[in-house]
């Protein structure tokens, strides 16, 4: 009597956690599939849709996907941090308004940024704006209030009296920055830089309004071919740029030590 | 008719490969407070979570009122706890906190109604029933967890170190309070706490555990009285704990032991200890307030060692002075001596002290 | 007089630092006026343009309200969000309650098999369900193959296969708000129930489900948001068969070129979604008074 609610739970859970993972399984299924119709046979699979992969075709998105994502993340992250010094750690006058208008575009869903920045690129008389040098400041719009966020609470969690142990020590304003506030706050402004990078990389609402044809990324470069086939050889790009991004993630791990933070390291 | 409310039988509890609690033998009468005391990490709590059924012991058994409690849940046990942070409900009125065990049961509206009022009265906290807890200050709280505990009439409550978060003043009273209700209700009281005091001031008997084992149960007067181990003569109150080098049988006709303490051995006599035997002590146990001048009235009533120490520091500590003897040229002890003899405590004099053979506990370890 | 010397340094150092503090701003401030501020400003103006150049107007407002396809795909738009927010947060709710109790090893496995597929990005996912939810994908084939039907069930290109995918790339959203929430909830309040006698199920709906009211509030205003921006997922899953407000506002934007209507889809999708959040934040916040949390 009093197991039932407990095996139920059970299942429930492990139904919910299927619904979860089928999708990605059925992906990578399609991938190694020799035909279009997905196989779960391991003898007929096949890496040739990975081989395929090897073409300007794909080659060129993902490039221009990798740059663009490569580029927002490190400007947003120069730009996030100079945000979150002046409201997070300098408390300027006003801070708590200028957060505000700092986070407001999170506010605001994806496609109507995206509305937006295209409307005003073409009816401004910027058209030449659009493709690479559109997405790549509609990319930090979308992704800096990310980063201030997170850089912001680095900041907030700084205990001010390292500044001050620094400052007695005989420590000048650039050299407490320089060796005291950073190495503290890194882990905060990498993990900021790594989602900026994982958003801009998967991004498809704004982008789609922003590339043009020899400059499109990788997400819209898929879901464009998608509208009209199953081509396994699409699964295999998913595959392959899901692949990408975990080492991706890995990569800024090792530069930045960003999961120091879950373990307090920063504290 | 069964006058043991809680027994448990060799009880163990591993986490993994951690043994928290080291096969437990523990009976707790009806209708008596008692505590389970101990320093933090020495199983009581497990021991308190798996008489409530939170935890289920690796073996051993768990019988409540006679009955075996394995595979019997929490909330089929019949048993109220009162936990130390209170864990009251925060989106209920305090009625309705103290009415829900007996909604539970499938009371009628009424019924709870009434439960709850009467157990709040026996709590002393009337007319605060629609309030919220977070509208209550932390005593208030506390109450209305007892009350809230003991509305459904169970026969055995646990308490988890309700006092802990009280303020002393507060913590103080309140030992009174518990003590009364427990008394005034007549209901099985099972008190875990770290604070010896507590436990002293309330328990009908104390149930001190070292390391996931009972290191002694018994009186709190015999606790403090006649500690067995060092830890429990340490954990309890304060003592001189001195290293012995042998224990021989004085046979002087009232019972006492002759003792050699420290290493250059200076005889004293002991109290006899049934049950210890003499070679297996390493340690004895003097308690401050024991080590008395000789001169002092009622000093002498009873068959004492009488030695000569120097005094060392004097720390004045307002109703009491708290001296430090040095006896034999390397053994110190710790005293408790009025402060109205303050006038023979300068440091460097020698004054004769008085020690009674009783007071002399041997340790076990 | 150490004391001193510093109070009486403060007040101009202070006005000195004060500039300083605003310099960093600069750069940041400048890039969201530049693209956000500004841009969001002249939508809002081009949705009163008048086509032929003159005069600010309603025109595109009251073509708008008039226009029964687009109000069709409004509606569409406003019924799959709702569906969408139930159907994340009573997964989700489970899932988070797992993760907000459970030490066990598998804890770790849960929550990364919950969180992961949010690197795995918008297309890879809505991809795996067009495989599993075609009208020769894999849930069609097989049944046709074992005969239970002839022809295929409509899976996709509709209501259902949407809700079905934004459901799966929302989730795990859900489940971290359900999360903080439900982590809020002190074991020992279930605990107290239990030894109340109160059943498993009893500790749920007394105890469990009352308190964790305001994540499932942001849980659901997390999932409607969500779902009514989404663009990717609509528009492969439900292709020209499912009309919603997203993929409108990129229909009028890249093919009939029709910016001040446009402006105004975006505009109403953006007043349906920032009134939701302000409902729901605020029925948030009362309960959390209501419930003395």
């Amino acid at each position: 009597m009093n197991r039932l609610p407990a095996i139920l739970f059970k299942i429930s859970l492990a139904a919910i956690l299927a619904f979860i993972t089928l999708p990605l399984l059925v992906v990578i299924a399609a991938s190694v599939s020799p035909t279009p119709a997905v196989t779960f046979r391991p003898s007929d699979w096949t890496l040739g849709w990975y081989a395929a992969l090897w073409d300007s075709r794909w080659l060129d998105p993902f490039l221009l996907s990798v740059k663009l994502a490569a580029t927002v993340s490190v400007a947003s992250g120069v730009l996030g941090a100079l945000g979150a010094y002046s409201v997070a750690y300098a408390k300027c006058p006003g801070h708590t308004a200028i957060m505000s208008f700092l986070l407001s575009p999170m506010a605001v869903p994806q496609i109507v940024k995206g509305v937006a920045i295209v409307l005003f690129l073409s009816s401004a008389g910027f058209f030449n704006l659009l493709g690479t040098p559109g997405l790549v400041v509609a990319h930090i719009v979308l992704t800096l209030p990310f980063v201030v966020r997170m850089a912001a609470t680095a900041m907030f969690n700084f205990d001010k009296r390292l500044d001050r142990a620094a400052r007695i020590l005989g420590a000048r304003p650039a050299q407490r920055i320089r060796y005291v506030l950073l190495p503290l706050i890194r882990s905060g402004l990498f993990s900021g830089m790594t989602f900026a990078f994982i958003l801009s990389f998967n991004n498809i609402p704004i982008s789609v309004f922003l590339v043009k044809p020899g400059q499109t990324t990788l997400p819209i470069t898929v879901i464009n071919h998608l509208e009209y086939s199953l081509d396994p050889v699409l699964a295999a790009v998913n595959v392959a740029s899901l692949l990408f991004i975990l080492g991706a993630i890995i990569l800024f791990e090792k530069i930045g030590g960003f999961s120091a933070q879950f373990h307090g390291g920063s504290k | 008719m069964s006058t043991i409310d809680i027994e448990l039988h060799s009880v163990s509890k591993k986490f993994g490969a951690n043994r928290i609690v080291k096969n437990v033998n523990l009976a707790i009468p009806k209708g008596k407070f008692v505590s389970i005391l101990g320093p933090s990490g020495c199983g009581k709590t497990t021991t308190l979570n798996m008489i409530a059924g939170f935890e289920s012991p690796t073996s051993g058994e768990i019988r409540i009122r006679g009955t075996d409690q394995t595979g019997i849940p929490p909330e089929a046990r019949k048993i109220g706890l009162v936990f130390q942070n209170y864990a009251l409900f925060p989106h209920m009125t305090v009625a309705e906190n103290v009415g829900f065990g007996l909604k539970m049961q499938g009371r009628s509206r009424e019924e709870v109604a009434a439960g709850a009022k009467r157990a709040l009265k026996s709590v002393r906290l009337e007319g605060f029933e629609n309030r919220y807890p977070k509208e209550l200050s932390g005593g208030q709280q506390q109450r209305v967890a007892v009350a809230r505990a003991i509305a459904p009439s169970p026969s055995v409550l646990l308490l988890d170190e309700p006092l802990s978060n009280l303020d002393l003043k507060l913590r103080e009273a309140m030992r009174v309070e518990l003590k009364e209700i427990q008394q005034d209700l007549g209901m099985t009281f099972v008190y875990v706490t770290h604070d010896q005091e507590e436990a002293m001031a309330m328990s009908d008997r104390i149930i001190v555990m070292q390391g996931g084992a009972v290191a002694q149960e018994g009186a709190p007067a015999d606790i403090y009285g006649r500690p067995r181990t060092s830890f429990v003569a340490d954990f309890i109150g304060k003592s001189n704990i001195l290293p012995i080098s042998a224990v021989a049988d004085a046979k002087t006709g009232n019972g006492s032991w002759r003792v050699l303490l420290g290493t250059a051995g200076m005889p004293i006599m002991a109290a006899r200890m049934p049950g210890l035997v003499p070679d297996k002590a390493r340690f004895c146990c003097i308690r401050p307030e024991a080590v008395r001048l000789a001169d002092a009235a009622g000093a002498l009533d009873e068959p004492a060692n009488l030695l000569t120490g120097t005094i060392q520091k004097v720390v004045n500590l307002g109703a009491y002075l708290e001296a430090w003897l040095l006896v034999d040229g390397e053994i110190t002890l710790k005293s408790m001596i009025r402060s109205s003899r303050l006038d023979k405590l300068a440091v460097g004099h020698r004054v004769e002290l008085a020690i009674a053979h009783a007071a002399v506990q041997l340790l076990e370890e | 007089m150490a004391v001193i010397a510093f109070s009486t340094l403060q007040s101009p150092a202070r006005r000195v630092l004060s500039v300083k503090t605003f310099l960093p701003l600069l750069a940041p401030s400048i890039v969201l006026t530049l693209f956000f501020a500004v841009p969001m400003g002249m939508m809002i103006g081009i949705s009163f343009q008048s086509l032929d150049g003159g005069a600010p107007t309603l025109a595109s407002y009251s073509r708008f309200v008039k226009d029964g396809l687009v109000l069709a795909g409004l509606g569409r738009t406003v019924v799959m969000s709702g569906l969408v927010a139930v159907c994340v947060t009573v997964l989700a709710y489970p899932l988070a309650y797992y993760l907000a109790r459970s030490t066990s090893r598998w804890r770790t496995v849960v929550l990364a098999l919950a969180i992961a597929p949010e690197l795995a990005g918008v297309v890879l996912r809505t991809y795996g369900w067009l495989i599993i939810l075609d009208d020769r994908g894999f849930i069609n084939s097989a049944l046709m193959w074992v005969g239970v039907i002839f022809e295929p069930l409509p899976l996709s290109k509709n209501l259902f296969g949407v809700v079905v995918g934004l459901t799966h790339v929302i989730l795990p959203f859900g489940v971290l708000s359900l999360l903080t929430s439900l982590q809020g909830i002190s074991p020992n309040l279930e605990r107290s129930a239990q030894i109340l006698g109160a059943s498993r199920l009893a500790v749920i709906r007394h105890i469990v489900l009352p308190l964790s009211v305001p994540g499932i509030i942001s849980s659901l205003l997390v999932g409607f948001t969500m779902a009514a921006s989404a663009y990717a997922t609509p528009a492969l899953l439900g292709g020209a068969g499912f009309k919603v407000m997203a993929t409108m506002v990129y229909e009028q934007v890249l093919f009939y070129l029709d910016w001040p209507f446009a402006a105004v889809m975006a505009n109403v999708l953006l007043i349906l979604m920032v009134g939701v959040a302000f409902i729901g934040s605020r029925l948030e916040s009362r309960l959390n008074q209501k419930l003395h949390l």
